[in-house]
């Protein structure tokens, strides 16, 4: 039994490790005949890159702020007001996962174009408030999913009657009380939701804007080696992410144990 | 006295959970929703629906069933099953590997530590799909990829023409040529081999939690009893991990299906795939029939949507073994 | 409860706005024919402050230097390059698509294959204008009444990776040989690109028909044949996957040729080739959108591009300029550029098809594309 683990366990490393080893060695062979940083320097050298690098990560942040706007006060409601519409609502954040993003991108270019009676499609700043729509649409299954469970786990409602009795209002209550609690499952979703947006290329693409995920595909066209150094690099940020929030969700448990 | 009774108050109040209006407004509790409704009425329903109700209706505002019986050509039926193909055997597999390489580190006697690097790692890999993942894929296995070329330098072995020139040392066992499938990243198989590399650890994700939910105690009460391993297998274990599993390889499924970013960075917009073509449709009417977009479109939901509704009845029925 | 209602009053919405949605927009009145007053012009363009170009690859005839010489003369305009890997048709889907439109979505100028232009024209897609230098455009090359206008022109050829290619293809014919397995692709969506279309053609004359739709269908059979033998790969190639062995063997202009042979440097080496059997002039031409919602920026750029200065730019990118003759003929083209342009096959006859021939050629190809060769994906 044990060889079969080792086994298993054995080729499936191997079947990840490969890929990663050929891309990055395919990144450093820019230079004729010998191994270089030269396909990185040129990508990071690229105007580009820093461009539709900062586009996404900005596009990112405004996902994360608008998501958690959305998610937090509704998941907190749900919990303590109307739990009988918690099925309808799970069923709706699993909606994402069902539809293709294309899908729904499409939609959005056929109903919200300059004919119709809300036209985003007509200024840039409006088709870049509906790429943010959308990409909060793709983030919302994890960012409820992560925000649900940790709500799950603090008792709601003792908390808010507390703050209440207190004299805190809704908005008290959800930024002071409800949000610090349930901080390192938002900040789980956030990471998470970040590392979808720097990398998502559907929508951005059918959208026309100048984001990060259709910039590697042009580049993917046009150059040889300089790809393969981009997906190092977005390989090294998804990393990060996910490594953030290990960090997060380990420290929190810190703070847990002191209740 | 008076402080005491508002606690006293305030306590039935809050027990009763969600009845009552809140704080006296007509209606108020679901304002707390609305936000949310609103948001996704805007950005998720309405586009959606408008694209459903789309696939039915000719350029002149009528209703009609051509669009959809206009999906009837070859080209555009053997998009569907190439599609459907690739999202199949990517689910099926990446169930199948994920679960055993779940199982391997949790059940069947791999050291413990080895647990949190493998979920961290699922982590990162199930979201490294797209471009950047194509790019791995191509500078690995494609045609003038670190394998392929260390393949036939090496060892004598064309993937592309499936053909293993046989060394000298093992002419005596094997003379002349081996002939082998062909293979190449363009073709289905190897679609399916870089759709793993984010299907399968999604599945060691959420089969983890699931398989560690299987608690020893079961497993020595089916002892006592005289189970044998694979009886406990068959008839303990199984029945309470198939929800898991189905419910994994319905998402799978989808996840695939609809997957776009990884196939166009792979071969760009001219591969015969449902979601490539849909996206070719969008952007440069490829088709020449505009309304054939919508009904494209309405076709991959169909698919996702009965995909993800058989596992839902599965579900249902496997979770009676739970009773 | 509530919530089937919500859903029921979504789903009705979404009807009633598929229902009421009119895309029918009037086509605007086109502007000005010719321009008198170039001062006024560029003043109209500074105001507007934007011109939004789609599909021009800054590596294509260098459209970089293009870019690069029209802002230094105009700092005041910002160019806005829409998707610069769109194919012909794709541009126009762009116009279709934002009909209206005066966000930075639609573009102002395209630059399509000669069979997209005429269909663009009838389609009411474009507006007419007529630059500074329209008389020494060649008539053969210009709509009459201004709609679209030739830019320039190149000749079809082979661009090899001669690292993974041993034996480099000197014909259509050599094309079809099993040592290519795997290793033949085009430049571009064959019901797209004007590229590839031409492409499909340039191996339909290679067998001997006609130009036209003889050439397309001959074309066609010529990519069955291909495909069934396996030579085809059914990917877009660009000088990246020819640099990653994922399209060795490219067929695509001279000028795009070329200059992936001089962005790659040798690493891998980059052979071009101009076929045996055929040597196919692909033209394409200009137009001003007719809903462009930069119009005067728009006309600004065309007399840019069709000024010797803008004309240079491209020459420097391989392509030949559409008043290449007459410049040379003015000794205004530098020796050095002459120099660097490839020599034409010794004894080959260069094919300039006409308007008719590519417009039949183009609907036989993209009509015929899926049915007759239908590259799918392998098993």
């Amino acid at each position: 039994m044990r060889a079969f683990a080792w086994g298993a366990f054995v080729l499936g490393a191997l079947y990840f490790v490969l890929p990663l080893w050929g891309m990055t060695e395919f990144s450093l062979s820019m230079r004729r005949g010998e191994y270089s940083f030269d396909a990185y320097r040129s990508v990071l050298a690229m105007p580009d890159f820093q461009a539709t690098f900062a586009f996404s990560a900005f596009m990112a942040l405004v996902t994360i702020v608008v998501g958690v706007l959305i998610v937090v006060p509704t998941a907190f409601w749900v919990r303590l007001k109307v739990p009988e519409l918690r099925p309808v609502i799970e069923f709706i954040t699993l909606l994402p996962l069902v539809i293709p993003a294309i899908v729904i991108v499409f939609g959005y270019i056929r109903l919200y174009n300059t004919g119709s009676w809300l036209p985003l499609t007509g200024t840039a700043m409006g088709t870049n408030l509906l790429l943010a729509m959308g990409y909060t649409v793709l983030a919302l299954p994890y960012m409820y999913r992560a925000v649900d469970t940790g709500l799950r786990t603090i008792d709601v409602g003792t908390l808010t009657e507390a703050a209440q009795s207190l004299g805190a209002g809704w908005a008290t209550i959800l930024g002071r009380v409800i949000l610090p609690n349930v901080l390192s499952a938002v900040l789980s979703g956030a990471f998470l939701t970040f590392a979808i947006v720097i990398g998502e290329f559907t929508m951005a693409a059918l959208l026309d804007r100048p984001a990060f995920g259709p910039f590697m595909q042009r580049l993917g066209q046009d150059r040889a080696y300089e790809p393969s150094a981009l997906a190092v690099i977005a390989f090294a940020i998804t990393w990060g992410c996910m490594g953030l929030i290990g960090l997060v969700s380990r420290t929190q448990k810190h703070t847990r144990a002191a209740r | 006295m008076s402080e005491a009774a508002a606690p006293a108050a305030a306590a039935p109040r809050a027990a009763s959970g969600g009845g009552g209006a809140s704080r006296g407004l007509p209606g108020g509790r679901w304002l707390g929703v609305l936000p949310f409704f609103l948001f996704v009425t805007l950005f998720l329903i309405l586009p959606t629906l408008y694209i459903v109700v789309g696939a039915f209706r000719t350029t002149g505002g009528g209703w009609t069933l051509q669009n959809v019986l206009d999906l009837n050509t070859r080209s555009i039926r053997n998009a569907y099953w190439v599609s459907v193909q690739v999202s199949f055997w990517s689910a099926l597999l990446g169930c199948l590997i994920g679960f055993a390489m779940s199982a391997a580190v949790v059940l069947w006697g791999l050291p413990r530590w080895l647990k949190q690097p493998l979920l961290t790692f699922s982590g990162v890999a199930s979201n490294f799909a797209g471009v950047p993942l194509a790019f791995a894929f191509i500078a690995t296995v494609g045609p003038a990829g670190l394998i392929t070329l260390w393949l036939r330098s090496d060892l004598g072995v064309i993937l592309q023409a499936g053909l293993w020139n046989v060394p000298e040392g093992l002419q005596w066992l094997l003379p002349g040529q081996v002939r082998f499938p062909r293979f190449t990243i363009l073709s289905t198989w190897g679609l399916i081999l870089t759709y793993l590399f984010f299907q399968i650890p999604l599945m060691v994700l959420i089969i983890t939690p699931a398989i560690e939910g299987l608690r020893r105690e079961w497993r020595e009460a089916a002892e006592v009893l005289g189970a044998s391993a694979w009886q406990y297998w068959r008839m303990v274990a199984l029945p309470i991990l198939t929800p898991s599993l189905l419910g994994c390889m319905a998402l799978l499924f989808a996840n695939a299906f609809g997957a776009v970013a990884t196939a166009i960075a792979l071969t760009g917009p001219a591969l015969n795939i449902a979601p490539i073509l849909l996206y070719a449709q969008i952007r440069g009417d490829v088709l020449g029939n505009p309304n054939l977009g919508y009904a494209l479109a309405l076709g991959m939901i169909v698919i996702t949507a009965a995909a993800n509704a058989l596992y839902v009845w599965l579900r249902a029925r496997s979770e009676r073994w739970l009773k | 409860m509530t919530a089937k209602t919500w859903l029921a009053g979504t789903a009705s919405a979404a009807v009633l706005m598929q229902a009421t949605l009119a895309f029918a927009q009037q086509t605007p009145a086109p502007g000005p024919l010719r321009t008198e007053d170039m001062a006024a012009l560029q003043a109209a363009a500074e105001a507007e402050g934007m011109l939004t170009t789609i599909a021009l690859p800054r590596d294509w005839c260098n459209y970089e230097g293009v870019f690069q010489t029209f802002q230094a003369k105009y700092p005041g305009i910002t160019i806005n390059e829409l998707n610069p890997n769109a194919s012909s048709a794709e541009e126009l889907e762009a116009i279709r698509a934002n009909r209206g439109n005066t966000g930075p979505q639609a573009p102002d100028v395209i630059d399509v294959g000669l069979a997209f232009g005429p269909q663009a024209q009838e389609e009411g897609l474009i507006q007419p204008y007529m630059v500074q230098t329209w008389d020494s455009i060649p008539e053969s090359a210009r709509d009459a009444e201004g709609y679209w206008y030739g830019d320039y022109y190149g000749v079809m050829s082979f661009a090899v990776n001669t690292d993974l290619v041993a034996e480099v293809p000197q014909s259509f014919a050599d094309l079809l040989d099993p040592q290519y397995a795997g290793q033949v692709a085009l430049a571009g969506d064959p019901r797209a690109s004007n590229q590839a279309i031409l492409a499909v053609m340039a191996a339909g004359l290679a067998t001997g028909a006609e130009p036209g739709q003889a050439a397309g269908e001959a074309g066609l059979e010529f990519f069955r044949q291909l495909n069934e033998a396996g030579n085809f790969v059914p990917v877009i190639g660009g000088s990246g996957t020819l640099a990653q062995g994922t399209t060795p063997i490219l067929i695509q202009w001279d000028y795009n040729a070329l200059t992936t042979r001089d962005t790659l440097a040798g690493n891998p080496p980059v052979e071009v080739v101009i076929p045996e059997d055929v040597s196919l002039a692909g033209m394409y031409v200009q137009a001003i959108s007719a809903y462009a919602p930069q119009p005067n920026a728009a006309r600004l750029w065309m007399e840019h591009i069709y000024s010797d200065e803008g004309q240079l730019e491209w020459l420097k990118g391989y392509c030949r300029p559409i008043r290449f003759d007459d410049m040379v003929a003015r000794g205004v083209v530098p020796q050095d550029l002459l120099d660097r342009l490839p020599p034409a096959r010794e004894g080959a006859t260069v094919v300039f098809p006409s308007l008719d021939a590519v417009n039949a050629n183009r609907d036989a190809v993209v009509g015929g594309w899926d049915a007759v060769v239908g590259a799918d994906v392998v098993e």
